[in-house]
């Protein structure tokens, strides 16, 4: 689950040569948020956002309906893209957690996918949340049911709980956990299992010791 | 394979394609006037995906592509609709914009690895260069970066490959430099015309597989151009059918071939000899006419003068490319009638095998019969010592102790990749090359002596049919000129009648006798084959010796000539010797097949018992690369490493051992392969134990 798996490649990208009402339209047209500005051979000028492409209320205040216009074809992208030396990027080979850590930390919705200089794709936090969701096998469509399971948060305990589902020769769809926002002995373990029964999750998870399902759906 | 559970989702990416064309018009100017060469084509590729493009000659496959990349020589243009690549338009982009694009963005990959290779600069040099124009890269990474590449495409040693010359290399591998070349840049779209059409089946597989994996791995969109609807089927996720400049059906790849809605697909589908089909089941139908000039289009549809559902309507309004299913676009007036309607042939083209074959005579006597026959050919070393007359004659034993023969009214095919001696067999029979050793009996006459020594019943009684029509056709002779003069020479027929008898040869080839006064350089490829056989059957021969006689030419006129081929056959009732590297052309054609690698025959038998287990190895690897042309049928993946190796110095022991995947042990190294006999004359050459051989599973199954 590196980066260079889960970012698109062969991202839309902008040239220097495009003025600002033009990287506007191609935005738009292609729907896209974020838009990595290349010169030859793909190398990293500058990232435009949706944000960097707000004239700043002062500057628009001092400008007439035509000079704004203006201002729109005839100024070139470079005026508006964060230049490539502030960009945050990352590389193919970092791990998902990694990339999803760099936005959180920088508050950025975008990480430009760069090796050498050259960039070779793009990951966003769509692209995360679609992996969270994927981790989750939600876009299965399998019917299952998923629970909730608080657990000692110590080694060996998530290990119980696998064994206990192998042991019934039920398929995992997928697992995760994190620790317990109020209590840090206590870990939050979530597992979904297909063609199984909510009764009969209930009774096999709950047997195991100091485990206790505290949610159970079908999802 | 197994079942996934599920596969990953893209839906949440951008989901502009890489590339869209809608409604694009390409013409060339040309001294009086214009061509119209490409008219309203449009289609899409997403990353990822491969979208094949298939069509007869002419009909502007690479028009297309070279519109793309704005390649269109000074007298082409694009006069209309837009090219969208990554959502951006672009004819709106400057030369220079686009010149960026190239090797960068977009890549191209083309029929003959030569155009894309510099003869004189070392491999190394040219990925490296291509890599610093765009890039800007130290020697030492674009190096690095060059080998990493070289390996991505299965180059053996690719380090030492670096430091060779085109040259240096085989078929296959300068195709897979080329292939390594056009993906150094990452292009988000790869453009390929004809990449495999010059290389051996065997190749031909691992470059397919070759791109497929690239593809899917790098997340590139490929638009992959053929006439070949057996490589489409292997690569394509869609197909694009065009005829005459339009895209006349898109679809997606087994849509195409199982359901086709445009009479063109079903036509074309209809043409190819399918592997897997017997012969006796198997019937081609050709199209019949052929693709019209962009100068002389008919007014309605443009399919209208070749089609059998042709109504008043279709003459009259031209169709638009229109979504007849979900994801499914046929230009077609009456796509939805013609499907419930069963195809009949029509009369011209109706041709039914199953009643000739049973009126086919076999009464098991033989008409040529070949024993240990060898053909070397002396090659003087290239070294210095050459110079004086010291250097040591080398050999080339193309044919090395090759035994078969053929019965009365019988074709036997041969098949084999380039190089494995096939056509200095032919070349040896029809005595155009002096054989070494052997023996070869033609109904009696002794057909090892040079032709300045034959009788002239035996040049009367054994003709051949070329692979290349242009090189046997003298050009400044008309036509039926160049057919009289065997006429003239064996004196068959009286002199006054002649004429006559020409213009009935042409008639039988289907051309009628206004062809008589032409030249070779106004006919078609097809045209010219077909002369080629009326001239090699004018003298009534007793054995026709074909050399490729299909293979320079399209699918549809291919299945002309060869149905043709088998009328003349079956009227004259004489023997063939076919060579093709065409398995199924081979399969739809031979009653015994020979496979012959490396000068030496591999496996030998009745037609049913060499496409069957048990299989030669090496027959076995061939059946596995050859291209299907039907996507429902299962074919076991076997893929042999390398090219043919030098019939200068060939391996010991039996030659196919460096290359076979079932070796056995020392033994295939050191000793000749013995001979193991399957009854009903097949036999199979080679050290496998019998129960081994006896185990195997079919390669092709339905
Ligand atoms: N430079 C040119 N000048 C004039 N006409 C041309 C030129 N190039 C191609 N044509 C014509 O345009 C039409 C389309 O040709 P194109 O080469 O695109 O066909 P194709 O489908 O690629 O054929 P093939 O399968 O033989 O490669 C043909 O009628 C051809 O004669
Ligand atoms: S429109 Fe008419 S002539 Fe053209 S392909 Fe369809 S049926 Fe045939
Ligand atoms: S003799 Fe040995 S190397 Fe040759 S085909 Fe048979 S198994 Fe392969
Ligand atoms: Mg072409």
């Amino acid at each position: 689950m590196l980066v260079q798996d889960y970012m698109t490649k062969h991202p839309l990208m902008g040239r220097l040569t495009m003025s600002i009402s033009e990287v506007q339209h191609y935005m738009a047209d292609n729907d896209l948020r974020h838009l990595p500005v290349v010169g030859d051979g793909k190398r990293l000028l500058g990232l435009v956002t949706r944000q960097s492409l707000l004239v700043e209320p002062v500057r628009l205040r001092s400008l007439d309906v035509w000079e704004i216009s203006r201002y729109l074809t005839t100024e070139s992208i470079d005026v508006v893209m964060i230049p490539a030396d502030d960009v945050i990027t990352i590389k193919g080979d970092a791990t998902i957690e990694d990339a999803a850590r760099t936005m959180v930390r920088n508050r950025v919705g975008c990480l430009p996918v760069v090796e050498d200089g050259i960039v070779v794709g793009i990951i966003t936090e769509t692209d995360l949340l679609a992996q969270l969701a994927e981790i989750m096998a939600c876009s299965a469509d399998i019917p299952a049911v998923r629970a909730t399971v608080q657990m000692p948060n110590r080694t060996g305990n998530l290990a119980k709980m696998v064994q206990a589902i192998a042991a019934q020769d039920w398929g995992i769809l997928a697992l995760g956990g994190a620790v317990n926002r109020d209590d840090p002995a206590v870990w939050d373990a979530v597992v979904k299992i297909d063609n199984v029964t909510k009764d009969a999750v209930r009774e096999v998870l709950g047997e195991v010791e100091g485990h206790r399902v505290t949610d159970l759906r079908e999802a | 394979m197994a079942q996934n559970r599920w596969v990953a989702d893209d839906s949440h990416r951008v989901q502009t394609p890489i590339l869209e064309a809608k409604n694009l018009a390409v013409s060339y100017e040309i001294r009086d006037g214009q061509v119209n060469a490409v008219r309203d084509v449009s289609f899409k590729i997403h990353r990822g995906e491969t979208l094949g493009l298939v069509g007869e000659s002419g009909c502007g496959k690479s028009t297309v592509a070279f519109s793309i990349v704005r390649f269109l020589g000074k007298n082409g243009r694009i006069t209309g609709g837009s090219i969208r690549f990554q959502g951006q338009e672009l004819q709106d982009l400057s030369e220079r914009e686009v010149r960026s694009l190239r090797g960068d963005q977009m890549a191209m990959v083309y029929q003959d690895p030569f155009q894309s290779l510099n003869p004189c600069m070392r491999i190394g040099d040219q990925l490296c260069e291509v890599l610093q124009e765009h890039r800007g890269l130290s020697d030492r990474e674009a190096s690095v970066r060059a080998i990493q590449m070289l390996d991505a495409v299965y180059m053996p040693d690719s380090a030492a490959v670096m430091r060779r010359f085109p040259h240096q290399l085989s078929g296959g591998q300068q195709q897979r430099v080329v292939i390594a070349m056009a993906l150094l840049n990452n292009p988000a779209l790869l453009i390929m015309d004809e990449p495999t059409t010059a290389l051996d089946v065997t190749v031909e597989a691992v470059v397919l597989d070759l791109v497929d994996e690239l593809r899917r791995r790098l997340d590139t969109g490929v638009l992959y151009i053929t006439h070949d609807l057996g490589v489409i089927s292997r690569v394509a996720d869609r197909i694009g059918v065009m005829y005459a400049g339009e895209m006349v059906e898109v679809a997606s790849a087994v849509d195409t071939f199982i359901r086709p809605m445009h009479p063109y697909t079903e036509g074309l589908m209809r043409c190819v000899p399918k592997l897997g089909l017997s012969k006796e089941s198997s019937s081609l139908y050709p199209i019949r006419g052929r693709v019209p000039a962009p100068t002389a289009l008919p007014p309605g549809c443009v399919f209208e003068p070749r089609c059998d559902y042709a109504r008043r309507r279709c003459r009259e309004k031209h169709p638009e490319l229109r979504s007849v299913e979900r994801e499914h676009l046929v230009r077609c007036h009456r796509a939805e009638e013609i499907r419930e309607t069963e195809w009949r042939p029509s009369d011209e083209t109706i041709l039914d095998l199953q009643e000739r074959l049973r009126s086919r005579s076999e009464d098991g006597s033989k008409v040529l019969e070949v024993s240990d026959l060898r053909t070397y050919y002396d090659q003087e070393s290239k070294g210095i010592l050459s110079l004086f007359g010291l250097g040591e004659k080398r050999q080339v034993k193309a044919v090395d102790g090759v035994s078969f023969e053929v019965g009365a009214g019988t074709t036997l095919g041969v098949v084999g990749e380039s190089g494995c001696g096939k056509s200095t067999l032919a070349r040896t029979i029809i005595g155009l090359e002096s054989s070494r050793d052997g023996k070869i009996d033609f109904l009696g006459f002794d057909a090892t002596l040079p032709l300045s020594r034959r009788d002239k019943r035996l040049i009367k009684d054994l003709q051949m049919v070329f692979q290349n029509p242009d090189s046997t056709l003298n050009p400044s002779f008309p036509v039926g000129y160049q057919i009289a003069r065997p006429l003239r020479r064996f004196g068959k027929v009286d002199r006054a009648r002649i004429g006559d008898e020409v213009v009935r040869l042409l008639n039988r080839v289907k051309l009628d006798g206004s062809y008589y006064d032409r030249l070779p350089r106004q006919l078609s490829g097809g045209e010219k084959q077909r002369v080629g056989i009326a001239r090699a059957f004018a003298t009534n021969p007793r054995l026709v010796l074909c050399d490729e006689p299909v293979s320079s030419l399209d699918v549809s006129v291919q299945a002309a000539v060869l149905n043709l081929l088998m009328e003349i056959q079956q009227e004259h009732n004489s023997p063939l010797l076919l060579i093709a590297h065409d398995l199924s052309v081979v399969r739809f054609f031979s009653d015994a097949i020979m496979v012959m690698y490396l000068g030496k025959a591999c496996e030998i038998g009745p037609a049913e018992a060499v496409y069957a287990p048990p299989y030669h190895p090496y027959t076995e690897a061939l059946l596995s690369a050859v291209p299907t042309a039907d996507p429902r049928v299962e074919q076991k993946r076997i893929r042999l490493s390398g090219s043919v190796p030098s019939a200068l110095n060939p391996p010991t022991g039996c030659r196919f051992h460096t290359r076979c995947g079932r070796k056995v042990g020392t033994i295939c190294e050191t000793e000749e392969p013995p001979e193991i006999g399957f009854g009903d004359q097949h036999r199979i050459y080679c050290h496998l134990p019998l129960e081994e051989l006896e185990a195997m599973d079919a390669v092709i199954t339905a």
